[in-house]
């Protein structure tokens, strides 16, 4: 058993035209154990960048308060907004920091570029990144979501298309995991506004 | 004495309240070289008089304008060897922060970071404040900067400054002669005129440096490049920075005369 | 095979946790209380590894006293969670990190809202309205599942305790006879007897 998997999760992230979309399952659990249905996965870095955790829950939340740290360093002392290519290599040199005794998470972040462009981003657990044109995943419904992105992704869909297509595809993944699930939040970031909804799934 | 726990900072109060240390390494600047830094539209220039005590020095050797990062130089005017000890860290820091976030520091990043490291030398135990200013040449994302870094290590931005022996008559001269529109070429030209006022001797391109900030266009791979075609390759603006080769020195010099 | 649970009522957090110090298959003593108190108004109970579990808990009650005495004010039921959860994470990455499960139940004293918080020994922490550690978990929380809501008076808290109680000594197999259990309300932290 794999201390990646010891809590369960999913996380997707999905380009679309000029917006981007983040979206995961919300089960907290220990192995088999269902805990809590209202775990964050994913956290706000600004109103253009989310980043979704995945993996070994008290990672989750030393990270993300890692993140929150180095980000305020960051706007405190730059007097600017981080840009999401930056975040991402941020994120990556905070995880390679502990190449030798990692934190057992694999982000993956999600934002809108300076010119409205779209942007998604994934990384390993020592922190090595990949820069998709499509969709990422994380989580123990990976391959899940690989599926389901594969099958239900396609270019240029518009904010609402998006949210549908992403939702669609984390609600069935993880219904064929057994420690993911228990309702989702979808994040779809527009150039004016983020759009969150939270959904119930199969609460079972 | 000068180590361990009672080795006091050399620097303290006069009971006048001043810092006299730091006052005697502005002098050891002020008898420094002259150096300049003009702000043009598109770009920055700093430049210095290169003088070597004897003819006999291999005066390709020295070298006073020098790059820190891709889109950072600096000149400095006073100490030789405290000036190198503050490259290295300036060098290191810009590394440092391109290694976080695989980017060159804005350049008001890098000018705290260089004025942070002179500030400590004014208060830390056993060390003496640098004798030398600095001009730092940067161009970045919000555009051109030129800022001045004194070993107090208090900074200030420019439009065009002098430093080291003969700053008042430099500055003067400025004065009179800057204006907003100046584009890189007109500011080097304004940048060897004004060295030249204080000038002994016949100015060679052997005896000037000069280095530029300015913007390129760079064409760059979007993330996941490999067989992307969709919107195809992006160009954007960068700063760079580099130093004037003798030839085009040369150049400059001959519209001058 | 130790058990501790918690739920928040209607204006208290209750938590319940066996009085028994066991090493292995040996009892040592019954009537040991496995909780310390943090503030006025807040609560942490533990249980784990023997000696983890005092070392930690003092160390953590220490702190967050030297922080009320420091500041002159008391830090809210989340706050303690934020700094426990923190030192816990910490010391996961150390060559012995403690092992302790813990609870922290408050209650806020100005508005009397209660507040439950769960942390395992890997330093998960969350916001709970009900929750279990250890095997217990296992055979109550189904239980809560079934009768636990927002608005539990005391009297019925108590009643959804002896429920989850008597189907541990129905189902579980530890001999666990005696348990405290703990109120934290408007009023400060008391204990209550079945």
């Amino acid at each position: 058993m794999s201390i990646m998997s010891y809590n369960g999760g999913a996380i997707v992230a999905m380009k679309g035209k000029n917006c981007v979309a983040i979206a995961s399952d919300r089960r907290f659990g220990v192995q088999a154990l269902t805990l809590t249905h209202d775990f964050q996965k994913v956290f706000e870095i600004n109103d253009k960048i989310y980043i979704g955790l995945g993996g070994l829950a008290t990672d989750v939340q030393t990270l993300s308060e890692t993140f929150r740290y180095r980000v305020n360093m960051y706007n405190l002392k730059e007097e600017r907004e981080i840009q999401p290519k930056t975040f991402a290599h941020l994120v990556s040199s905070t995880l390679y920091e502990k190449r030798f005794g990692p934190y057992y998470c694999e982000p993956v972040i999600a934002g809108l570029e300076k010119d409205g462009s779209p942007f998604i981003c994934s990384t390993d657990l020592i922190g090595c990144t990949t820069f998709p044109n499509d969709f990422v995943v994380t989580g123990t419904a990976e391959q899940q979501l690989y599926g389901m992105c594969e099958s239900l992704w396609e270019p240029n869909l518009e904010p609402e298309d998006l949210f549908e297509i992403i939702s669609q595809a984390l609600l069935n993944a993880v219904d064929r995991d057994a420690v993911s699930g228990w309702g989702a939040i979808v994040h779809v970031i527009t150039e004016d506004k983020v759009i969150t909804r939270t959904l119930r799934g199969r609460m079972d | 004495m000068a180590d361990g726990r009672y080795s006091f900072s050399l620097t303290t109060f006069s009971p006048s309240g001043k810092l006299v240390q730091i006052e005697h390494a502005l002098t050891a600047v002020n008898q420094g070289i002259t150096s300049i830094g003009i702000k043009a539209a598109n770009g920055i220039v700093i430049a210095t008089e290169k003088k070597s005590s004897s003819p006999l020095v291999d005066d390709k050797t020295l070298e006073k304008v020098t790059m820190i990062c891709k889109n950072i130089g600096l000149v400095y005017s006073g100490m030789g060897p405290d000036a190198r000890v503050l490259v290295d860290k300036a060098r290191k820091a810009a590394q440092e922060y391109k290694k976080i976030y695989m980017e060159e520091p804005p350049t008001l990043i890098l000018v705290t970071e260089i004025a942070t490291v002179m500030q400590e030398f004014t208060q830390s135990g056993g060390v003496r404040p640098f004798g030398v200013s600095v001009l730092v040449a940067g161009f970045d994302e919000k555009g051109p900067s030129l800022y001045q870094i004194d070993p107090s290590g208090s900074y200030f931005a420019w439009k065009a400054t002098a430093i080291g022996k003969n700053m008042i008559n430099a500055k003067t001269f400025l004065e009179k002669r800057y204006n907003e529109q100046m584009e890189i070429d007109d500011a080097i030209h304004t940048a060897i005129i004004t060295l030249k006022e204080g000038f002994e001797g016949a100015m060679t391109d052997n005896s000037l440096e000069i280095g530029i900030c300015y913007c390129e266009d760079e064409e760059f791979s979007l993330p996941g490049e490999a067989g992307f075609v969709e919107g195809g390759k992006k160009i954007r603006k960068v700063g760079k920075f580099r130093k004037l080769v003798n030839e085009e020195v040369k150049d400059y010099l001959a519209n001058i005369a | 095979m130790e058990i501790l649970f918690g739920f928040v009522g209607k204006d208290y957090a209750l938590t319940a946790s066996d009085n028994t110090a066991a090493r292995s298959i040996v009892v040592q003593k019954r009537g040991e209380d496995k909780s310390r108190i943090l503030s006025k108004h807040t609560l942490l109970s533990y249980n784990g590894e023997a000696g983890d579990t005092c070392q930690f808990s003092d160390y953590i009650a220490a702190n967050i006293k030297l922080y009320e005495i420091k500041n002159g004010v008391a830090l809210s039921t989340a706050a303690c969670t934020k700094f426990t959860r923190r030192e816990l994470a910490n010391s996961l990455r150390s060559r012995n990190a403690y092992q302790v499960n813990l609870l922290i139940s408050g209650s806020d004293p100005k508005t009397g809202v209660p507040s439950l918080f769960w942390l395992d020994h890997l330093a998960s922490a969350n916001k709970v309205n009900y929750t279990a550690h250890g095997y217990a978990s296992y055979f109550i929380l189904s239980t809560m599942d079934l009768y636990w809501h927002e608005n539990l008076t005391l009297e019925e808290g108590l009643g959804l305790v002896k429920k989850c109680l008597k189907e541990l000594k129905i189902r579980f197999i530890g001999n666990l006879p005696d348990f405290f259990i703990k109120v934290v309300d408007k009023n400060g932290i008391r204990e209550i007897k079945l």
